[in-house]
């Protein structure tokens, strides 16, 4: 069998086990579930331009956000899947404006300056609801059912890995991957980097403006705190990088594991919760570098030679310390 | 709007630029040296600040004697985690590109792990406690006496760490490896032993501004993340690697927001620093004071 029709396989398998969930699982599991969702969808888009390219994007929660409030002022005039719809166009337009602006430049540059028009967002809208609207956040009158959001958010994350797998396969990632191994020489070798890496932040941008306007609605009181809350945009970079930003499955099911994780301890212990966000997130980047996907039989064996290693430095430090 | 006010609002803007040119510094040794773009910078500013606190009102120590007792354990704490996560990354790292990348999110990891440290160590509420308090009216203008004091230390220490950086033979193997690493190497100055001297300086500047910023404002444990946030626009504003440019673009960027504020609204502020930033890393991504 090939690797696509095993993933795609795997893929169908997941979905419909996923969409028969709703009909016989409790409240707690569902919301649980829509979680799992979202940051699968967010973290698996992240993954094919973030991790292809190596571009660290962290504009995901300005992204989000858009979404959000599209569709929190769009429902009442269109029905749901219009809604959504416009939520990831009007997000990827704003991409393709901030990534003209900012594709030219790499690294650390990039990812500080995604960040910070994360919050200039953030801020502009914050004050513009205060000077004009006069209100700060709105209420969502018109809202679906619980079972069309999930079937929506499901769509979009089967959708989301679909778009992966074909993408991973065609010209066009092929040329993001080249961006990421060496840029000069994708250049040279006749890629137009340029559009490319607009085109692929686009792409990302459409499905985090998606779940985005796909979300709103669960929260049915939305304003710029929430919704552009930077948090969310880093977890999408952390459960990509846990999982392994490059691979199909890991950051699905490093996805699967924060939900989990989230939902149980947030509530009762939300300052454990981000310490131990945080020294996974520190844990990984140190000793697995290639995310949860690259865990093989050999990485443990190297941990444990690391650890003797370590061990017998110590002995024999201490040892020289007493003659 | 007369003389007297216009002193008033230049110095207080100058006030709290000398905090940011102080955090900024620190934030630049670390970028400049190290590569390491360090997100929870700020957040040792906190732990500074909240340490002095708990050492005034608990032990009645003068925050005064404070100042050096925080860079100290600030510094020491930057030694530790330069010795724990910054040692192992850059020998694993293949590429300087690679190692800014992981850099930047191990930094991120170390603002969670702090941040959320400090709320279940302090929880958290706003605290504060007076110390000199009193006005002191300067050429038509007043301030509180801790104000000033807070002016005159940051002032006083960013110059130090300039001169510092600028006669002594360590200053200018730190300058060395900022220019060229490999060259600094090949000529001899030992990375393995200013790579976490200089981290660990970096972090007792921000524990010193923490200090400072508790003499005068009221704290809490999401206090350090805005102060990140203007490192950053004040080392894009002076240009990455430049003392004496982080110096001046936190004095200037204080400056720029008190008129600013004044002049439109206090709501504007994190519009108005956020939009320099942005305009400036897109205009000049190499710092306004670059002369090419």
């Amino acid at each position: 069998m090939k690797p696509t029709h095993r993933d795609l396989l795997v893929l169908f398998a997941l979905a419909g086990w996923a969409a028969a969930l709703p009909h016989y699982a409790s409240e707690f599991v569902v919301s649980m579930a829509l979680t799992c969702l979202m940051y699968a969808t967010l973290s698996s888009s992240w993954g094919l331009f973030c991790g292809s390219t190596r571009y660290l994007s962290l504009a995901t929660s300005a992204f989000f956000g858009i979404g959000a409030y599209t569709s929190a002022l769009a429902l009442e005039q269109m029905p749901w899947l219009a809604a959504i719809g416009l939520g990831a166009a009007i997000a990827a337009a704003v991409a393709v404006v901030m990534g003209a602006a900012v594709l030219h430049l790499r690294g650390t540059y990039f990812a500080v300056l995604t960040f910070g028009m994360t919050e200039l967002i953030r801020h502009a809208i914050t004050y513009w609801e205060k000077q004009v609207t006069g209100t700060v956040g709105r209420v969502l009158m018109v809202v679906p059912e619980r079972d069309t959001i999930y079937l929506t958010l499901l769509g979009l994350a089967v959708l989301a890995v679909l778009t992966s797998i074909a993408v991973r396969r065609s010209r066009f990632g092929l040329a993001m991957a080249g961006i990421g191994a060496d840029e000069q020489r994708a250049q040279t070798l006749g890629v137009n980097t340029r559009l490319v890496k607009i085109a692929g932040f686009a792409l990302i941008a459409a499905f985090a403006g998606a779940v985005g306007a796909a979300m709103s609605v669960r929260w049915t009181y939305i304003d710029p705190h929430t919704v552009f809350n930077p948090f969310i945009g880093f977890q999408t970079v952390l459960i990509a990088l846990i999982g392994g930003a490059a691979t199909l499955w890991g950051p699905l099911i490093a996805a699967v594991v924060f939900s989990v994780l989230a939902e149980t301890l947030r509530l009762q212990a939300p300052q454990i919760y981000m310490m131990s966000l945080g020294l996974l997130l520190i844990l990984c980047v140190l000793y697995l570098p290639g995310g949860l996907a690259s865990l093989r039989a050999q990485t443990l064996r190297q941990w444990g030679d690391d650890i003797r290693g370590g061990w017998r430095n110590l002995f024999s430090r201490k040892a020289k310390e007493a003659l | 709007m007369s003389l007297g006010s216009w002193l008033e609002l230049i110095a207080s803007g100058l006030i709290t630029g000398g905090v940011y040119a102080l955090v900024a510094l620190g934030l630049n040794l670390q970028y400049g040296l190290m590569r390491i773009l360090n997100i929870a910078h700020g957040e040792f500013l906190m732990v500074g600040a909240f340490i002095t606190y708990t050492a005034h009102v608990t032990l009645g120590i003068n925050p005064l004697l404070m100042v050096p007792i925080s860079f100290l354990l600030l510094m020491g704490l930057g030694l530790v985690v330069h010795r724990l996560v910054f040692r192992r990354l850059t020998r694993t790292s293949p590429t300087l590109d690679i190692f800014e990348a992981r850099g930047l999110m191990v930094s991120f990891g170390l603002m969670f792990l702090v941040q959320n440290f400090a709320q279940t160590l302090w929880g958290g509420d706003l605290r504060g406690y007076d110390f000199m308090a009193d006005p002191v009216a300067i050429g038509g203008a007043q301030f509180s006496a801790n104000k000033i004091l807070l002016l005159v230390l940051a002032l006083t220490i960013s110059a130090a760490l300039i001169v510092v950086l600028n006669k002594t033979l360590y200053g200018k193997g730190v300058r060395a490896l900022m220019q060229s690493p490999t060259g600094a190497q090949l000529m001899g100055i030992d990375t393995e032993r200013l790579h976490p001297l200089m981290f660990g300086v970096g972090l007792g500047l921000s524990g010193v501004a923490g200090c400072l910023l508790s003499m005068t404002y009221t704290i809490s444990p999401s206090m350090g993340e805005p102060y990140t946030v203007t490192a950053l626009i004040v080392i894009t504003l002076g240009g990455f690697g430049s003392m004496a440019g982080a110096l001046a673009g936190g004095l200037a960027l204080g400056v720029i927001e008190a008129i600013g504020m004044h002049f439109t609204n206090p709501s504007l502020k994190s519009l108005l620093s956020y939009g320099i930033f942005i305009g400036v890393l897109l205009w000049r991504p190499n710092g306004l004071f670059v002369r090419k």
